[in-house]
């Protein structure tokens, strides 16, 4: 009991911390949230109609991104789909001056006929992957701009290396300022040395749509042919080939174990707050984390000690589970739908190392270093190492501020699947966050 | 690729008939692209002028640099670059271990736009060769002391760009315009921010009765495309001493283990927040003096300890200062730069 109560401080710590560190990743995580907050303003109500998605702009500095932005926002704005945001507008962000802590990702949102978009500019590796990492940022898929006029530049194969290391899969490539070419051919040129470029980066070089035209023409509202009728291409690609994230809603069911109870006659209840998914009353879950997976009947579900039939995404809920016992159950354990997800001990990790200034370490640190691992309710330690292969893993050191990809191996297992989340703390101070890229067992 | 040679030749076809502007086959422009990085207009440009010609094409954009690349670098010569890298090139790394003898080695800051440039193989080939060039144009201190120095940029741009990979190719330009043709192929401002070099007039191999020796050891934080570069870089300064010296410092053991410790001293500065050797007034914090910092960044048995006491426990394990004989290694200077800020 004792250790139990000492992990709930320890945890609560933890959560503060990663609230204060990352507290726009709120926005991202339902973004209708910064809408409500700019209602104040306009008395303008946000529609969740239609799906949600955010896209994000990569590319030279040159070769028009702010440009394009903005053509997509007038352009669509004439649908009624986006309040039209000029270019300047968009440069004065201050967001965009100020970087560093976060990328605002919904400063500039339009919708199409199917889809919200916000849009998110990227102005550097090292800041977008601090933001994917910590989640304060997230991409669900690129436009990558390329100026006809130059082609690819050295430069876009680290264009399309964050893209892949951010896990993003398909990517839409807009070529701009096609009116300063006269010849086509040329053209087509760039277009192929793109679905090459694309294609050794592993993304779909051959069916990635690639669209041409020029968003000065757009935004200036001349030459429909390259200017307008381009971005609303570009738009339609968008919606067409970049696959939408799944809603919390419709993810399998999954909640984190927060707290155990026995209520004498009914049996053993489980408390926390549904991460993902819905559940019924009377379906089957596992118990995964800390040891063999069981099985469990959710026999009744109870918020606000009423009983409900089902419970969603962001319920606290209580879960009444037949046939388990009390000390079967344990903080930092999940229910989940059966099969959802498995257990892991070992797994490879982006991780983001927090600096002195963001309340991190002082000091760097070396392989075997051995933080506790906060993955939702668990607490575990871990044993971070240099992932096979790494030439003088001995002697490679991490400091803080940087990102890297390491192997964490856990004294305990717990669920875990590419994509979920965790803080690294030391002495109760956060010292960095990570990302599971991949399990290993 | 088969689209790509269809095209061309029926290109070339319809040029022997055609007598408006000649048009260039884009399976050229593509291998000019791939030779040269230029952009797209440029090398259309450039064998429109050589009548389709690869090796002419090169020429002539050699020669249109000289103007064009000049009009684009001051196009963007106002932009601020704050991203980079730190390169650090050391030609020598001291005494007797080589047959070259002294200490030298230079370390250079060079600036970019954006981190993606900075991250990308041309612009830290680029960082290595200046520092590689810094480090040979440089030269000893009158006054005799061993330390590092500032060089002066403007010598340092005018100086022939020398290829670290290919020490004996004669260089094909000075360092401004080798900067001048990156601007042209990234598309970024460049610019070099600063220049620091060490020099020893080389005792060459110690004799017999040498009992000191300077070494340098060197560390880049956050390396990549297997060069020395990156964002944070440190060259520490290190002297050797004892009675027993000359014998020790040709034994191969002794040397591998020596390189180890002075790489982890420079490891060791980069990554604590290194300001002093020792203890300083002006010190925020103890642990920004070497010397009060846990050894943590060298592998092995001594890990963990002290600097000094893991540095005396290092010379006794390795025969420097062992048996009475009097000696030992420790840090006399040391160099550390992190991109964009001020050391």
């Amino acid at each position: 009991m004792l250790q139990v109560a000492s992990c709930r401080a320890a945890s609560r710590a933890a959560f503060l911390a990663r609230s204060s560190l990352v507290s726009a990743r709120q926005h991202i995580q339902a973004p209708w949230t910064l809408n409500a907050v700019c209602r104040r303003g306009y008395a303008e109500q946000f529609s969740r109609s239609k799906p949600h998605m955010n896209i994000g702009t990569i590319g030279h500095v040159d070769h028009g991104k702010t440009t394009l932005t903005a053509a997509i926002t007038k352009v669509l704005s004439q649908a009624g789909g986006a309040k039209f945001t000029d270019y300047n507008q968009i440069d004065k962000a201050p967001e965009e001056k100020a970087r560093g802590i976060t990328i605002n990702s919904s400063h500039v949102e339009y919708e199409t006929a199917t889809r919200h978009y916000g849009h998110i500019d990227c102005p550097g590796h090292a800041d977008y992957i601090k933001n994917m990492i910590t989640g304060a940022a997230q991409m669900d898929g690129a436009i990558i701009v390329v100026s006809a006029a130059d082609g690819q530049m050295p430069q876009t194969r680290e264009h399309l290396l964050l893209a892949r290391q951010v896990g993003i899969k398909r990517l839409v490539v807009f070529i701009n300022k096609i009116d300063t070419i006269s010849d086509p051919e040329m053209l087509e040129l760039v277009e192929m040395e793109m679905r090459e470029l694309l294609s050794t980066y592993e993304f779909d070089g051959e069916n990635t749509p690639i669209i041409m035209g020029s968003a000065l023409s757009a935004l200036e509202g001349k030459n429909n042919e390259i200017g307008q009728e381009k971005i609303m291409e570009l738009t339609k690609a968008c919606d067409e080939w970049l696959e939408l994230p799944l809603r919390d809603l419709e993810k399998p069911f999954l909640l984190p174990i927060e707290d155990v109870f026995s209520i004498s006659g009914r049996g053993t209840v489980a408390t926390g707050r549904v991460e993902r998914g819905i559940a019924n009353k009377g379906t089957d879950v596992e118990i995964i984390g800390y040891g063999s997976v069981k099985k469990a009947t959710l026999t009744g579900i109870e918020m606000f000690h009423k009983e409900l039939d089902r419970a969603e995404a962001g319920d606290n809920m209580g879960a009444l589970l037949r046939g388990i016992k009390r000390e079967e159950l344990r903080r930092g354990q999940v229910l989940a739908a059966p099969g959802s997800i498995k257990p892991a001990k070992k797994f490879k990790a982006s991780l983001y190392i927090l600096t002195k200034d963001e309340g991190g370490r002082y000091t760097p640190f070396m392989q075997n270093y051995r933080p506790q691992c906060f993955i939702r309710t668990a607490d575990i330690t871990a044993s971070l190492t240099w992932p096979e292969g790494t030439a003088d893993a001995n002697e490679k050191m991490v400091m803080p501020g940087d990102n890297v990809e390491m192997i964490c191996d856990l004294v305990f297992d717990v669920a875990l699947e590419v994509g979920t989340r965790f803080t690294l703390r030391e002495a109760n101070k956060t010292i960095g966050t990570g990302l599971v890229s991949e399990i290993i067992a | 690729m088969f689209r790509l040679a269809r095209q061309s030749t029926s290109l070339f076809c319809q040029r022997s008939y055609s007598t408006t502007i000649p048009k260039v086959p884009i399976a050229l422009v593509a291998e000019l692209r791939k030779k040269t990085q230029v952009s797209i207009n440029k090398a259309r440009e450039a064998l429109t002028h050589s009548n389709g010609d690869i090796a002419g094409a090169v020429k002539w954009l050699e020669r249109d640099m000289e103007t064009s690349g000049a009009s684009k670098a001051a196009k963007v010569a106002s932009r601020e670059t704050k991203e980079g890298l730190v390169s650090v090139s050391v030609l020598s790394p001291g005494a007797g271990l080589t047959t070259a003898g002294g200490v030298r080695a230079a370390m250079v800051e060079l600036n970019c736009e954006t981190d993606f440039v900075g991250r990308n193989e041309l612009f830290a080939k680029l960082a290595q060769d200046i520092a590689h060039t810094a480090a040979y144009i440089s030269e000893a201190k009158s006054n005799g002391r061993v330390s590092f120095a500032p060089l002066s940029l403007d010598e340092l741009r005018e100086s022939p760009l020398l290829s670290h990979n290919e020490p004996g190719a004669s260089p094909t330009g000075t360092v401004s315009s080798a900067i001048r043709d990156a601007i042209v192929k990234v598309g970024e401002n460049i610019s070099l921010a600063r220049a620091s070099a060490i020099v020893e007039d080389a005792p060459v191999s110690p004799s017999q009765t040498t009992q000191k020796a300077l070494r340098l050891g060197s560390y880049l934080h956050g390396a990549l495309h297997g060069l020395s570069t990156g964002r944070v870089g440190a060259l520490a300064l290190v002297n050797l001493h004892s009675s027993r010296l000359s014998q020790i410092i040709g034994q191969e053991k002794f040397r591998e283990d020596l390189f180890n410790l002075e790489r982890s001293l420079a490891r060791q500065i980069v990554g604590f927040d290194t300001l002093s050797i020792r203890p300083s007034p002006e010190n925020e914090v103890e642990e920004q003096a070497l010397h009060n910092q846990p050894f943590i960044t060298l592998a092995g048995e001594f890990n963990g300890l002290p600097v000094p006491e893991a540095l005396a426990k290092w010379s006794a394990s390795n025969g420097l200062a062992s048996d009475g004989i009097e000696g030992g290694v420790e840090v006399v200077d040391f160099l550390k730069w992190k991109v964009g800020g001020a050391a």
